[in-house]
């Protein structure tokens, strides 16, 4: 696709960087595509470890964290970003993005530290982008 | 003893029940062969003489067996209780005898007062420490607390300090509620249980199945059924004994079933997340490039994903009601805005099919108290229905109204094929559907089952009117916020917790 070389006014400054650790290829891909489409910029990352390195260096506005991914679950990357001692200045909204089904406790639990919780299979990439758009 | 005296009394009267059948046989033989067949002289004395000889050895054996079962049930709460149990035999456990369990814990309490009297004697005759001589409660293979009217241990039997991954020195002394942090599966709990006794009688017993113990530091989820025994007038401070059947094990292979289907759910839900994902990336690109035909087939295809998606949901949630793992958090809502979001899910369903959904939502709704995801399923399940059997009806009329006896009233009313008066008693039961459209309608008779869990987990009713040819209407009631807020008043807890058949924790926890 061509682009106009003149006026990109500050796109890339406004433009929110999202990480995204999900380890199923498929699903990161549509993901990348509508939330590109929508002006986001899109890092996808499939490893928990590599995943929380990359979400510590604070380079992002969201991270979407899937639960079931390689090395290190979810719930512990997002154990670790919460902890400031681990983290410090940790300013990114955590979005758990999952199909997982947990226990009613469970899942509040995970809730309450994070900025939202989508189950996967009822959202389309669309509607992602929706709920970020509404994310301040 | 309470219990031994109540079965005396079932072995009295199943003692009479017995006598006045065996009369009975005696006069419904003499009226049969008389009156009825008309027999006389020698038939008649045959008669008369054989089939009392039957009476009375098949009778009396079934009598027999008939009398000794509460008898049974005694013995085998002895030998369950015996300190040398090596064959392990279980707890009487009938379910028609559900006072078995009390049984054995008021032979405990029973077998715990003469511990405790040879440990005085003992005291006086050999001066030795008070600790020793508990042996008899400590040889008790069940695991046994007993409190002081402060709730504080004051004794747990060596299978209890097992039981709980602790010694003695660190339970005597505490709050009960600090060391068992107990769950239960209906309103029905230890704590109101205690608190009843305590206000109103002398002594008690209780029992109650599947209590739940959080995990603790020591040790894993534990599942048991309990049983209590209180005494206002205990002279030793022992105000109440607790006993602990455990049955780990047996309850939890229910918790694996759950643990299964939720693994199947997330592998469904996958290939899902994926599929609905396709299909919108092709409606966006070949929107427009598409004649009509596709374009429809394309809606076709991305609501029978949707209708898939919410599909998956209600297995997991039945298998949780079923399970008493749904918890629901009611919290103050809008409810026009909730109905109007899941019309708004179902919109591409309905049009689907070309049935419009009309709203008539008054303005005037007071606040409800829901839990926003399961409330959402039911408005789901009740809109899919009407839309799956509107045959050729093409429009839903949605409506929500404020009742006079200050309840939300939400009804979904279809103009399609209706259900028969014999059907319609059925209908909130799982697995049921409707024999007259099973053909040709699609489900899994699962939807309005777990509807009507939720809504009762509310504190509503659902109901349901139809006729044949006219179409149905499905309606639920809520509680106005406002009633919600009272029962909030008097807990400590910032949102109320209910469970659809769930757990109900025992609310003295929140007590700090």
């Amino acid at each position: 696709m061509d682009q106009p070389p003149t006026i990109t006014p500050a796109a890339p400054k406004t433009a929110r960087k999202v990480l995204c650790i999900e380890d199923e290829h498929f699903i990161s891909e549509l993901y990348t595509r509508a939330l590109t489409k929508a002006g986001y910029a899109v890092i996808v990352e499939i490893d928990g470890a590599k995943g929380l390195a990359l979400a510590q260096s604070n380079d992002y506005d969201i991270i979407l964290l899937d639960l079931m991914i390689p090395t290190m679950t979810g719930v512990d990357v997002l154990k670790n970003l919460r902890d400031p001692a681990l983290t410090p200045n940790f300013h990114a909204k955590i979005i758990i993005t999952t199909n997982l089904e947990q226990r009613d406790e469970v899942r509040a639990n995970i809730e309450k530290q994070a900025d939202g919780y989508l189950v996967k299979a009822e959202i389309t990439p669309h509607e992602l982008v929706e709920f970020l758009d509404r994310l301040a | 003893m309470e219990y031994l005296r109540k079965f005396t009394s079932q072995i009295r009267s199943r003692l009479f029940i017995i006598l006045v059948i065996d009369n009975l046989v005696f006069l419904a033989d003499w009226w049969l062969t008389e009156q009825v067949f008309h027999l006389s002289g020698l038939h008649l004395l045959l008669a008369l003489i054989i089939v009392p000889l039957l009476a009375l050895t098949i009778l009396p054996w079934l009598s027999a067996r008939y009398l000794a079962q509460p008898t049974k049930l005694i013995a085998q709460a002895i030998l369950h209780i015996a300190p040398n149990a090596d064959s392990a035999t279980p707890a009487p456990n009938l379910e028609s005898n559900h006072f078995a369990k009390e049984l054995v814990a008021s032979l405990t309490h029973q077998v715990y007062q003469l511990a405790t009297i040879a440990d005085q004697t003992d005291k006086i005759g050999l001066n030795k420490s008070s600790m020793g001589a508990n042996t008899i409660a400590n040889s008790l293979p069940l695991p046994l607390i007993i409190l002081d009217a402060a709730q504080a241990i004051i004794f747990a039997n060596e299978a209890a300090c097992k039981y709980l991954g602790t010694t003695l020195t660190d339970l005597v002394g505490k709050n009960i509620y600090s060391v068992l942090d107990m769950s239960f599966p209906s309103e029905n709990t230890f704590d109101t249980w205690f608190k009843d006794a305590k206000a109103n009688t002398v002594t008690a017993t209780h029992s109650w199945e599947r209590v739940k113990l959080a995990p603790s530091e020591h040790q894993p989820v534990r599942l048991f059924d309990l049983a209590a025994y209180y005494n206002k007038n205990n002279p030793d401070r022992m105000e109440l004994m607790l006993v602990l059947f455990d049955h780990t094990q047996t309850y939890s292979q229910d918790d694996q079933a759950v643990g299964f289907i939720a693994l199947s759910v997330h592998e469904l839900r996958t290939p899902l997340t994926l599929l609905r994902g396709y299909i919108e990336a092709f409606e966006e690109e070949l929107a427009g490039k598409l004649d009509p035909q596709m374009t429809d087939f394309m809606f076709k295809m991305s609501a029978s994903a949707q209708q898939l998606a919410a599909f998956v949901n209600n297995i997991l949630n039945v298998a949780r009601v079923d399970d008493d793992q749904l918890q629901l958090q009611l919290q103050e809502e809008n409810w026009g805005d909730i109905v109007k979001s899941a019309a708004n899910n179902m919109a591409l369903r309905a049009r689907v099919r070309n049935i419009t959904l009309e709203y008539n939502i008054a303005p005037d709704l007071p606040t409800v108290g829901v839990d926003r995801v399961s409330i959402h399923e039911v408005l789901n399940n009740i809109i899919d229905n009407a839309i799956k059997y509107s045959g050729n009806g093409n429009r839903i009329r949605i409506s929500a109204y404020h009742t006079k006896d200050d309840m939300v009233e939400t009804t979904v009313q279809d103009f399609g094929v209706g259900i028969a008066a014999n059907v319609v008693p059925h209908l909130f039961t799982k697995f049921y559907r409707d024999h007259a459209n099973r053909a040709q309608i699609g489900g899994t008779g699962l939807g309005l089952y777990l509807s009507k869990a939720i809504v009762i987990a509310h504190g509503g009713t659902i109901w349901v009117r139809s006729k044949v040819g006219e179409g149905s209407i499905f309606g639920f009631t809520l509680l106005p916020y406002s009633k919600l807020a009272d029962e909030l008043k008097n807990s400590d807890n910032k949102e109320i917790v209910r469970g659809a058949h769930g757990w109900i924790k025992n609310h003295s926890l929140y007590r700090s």
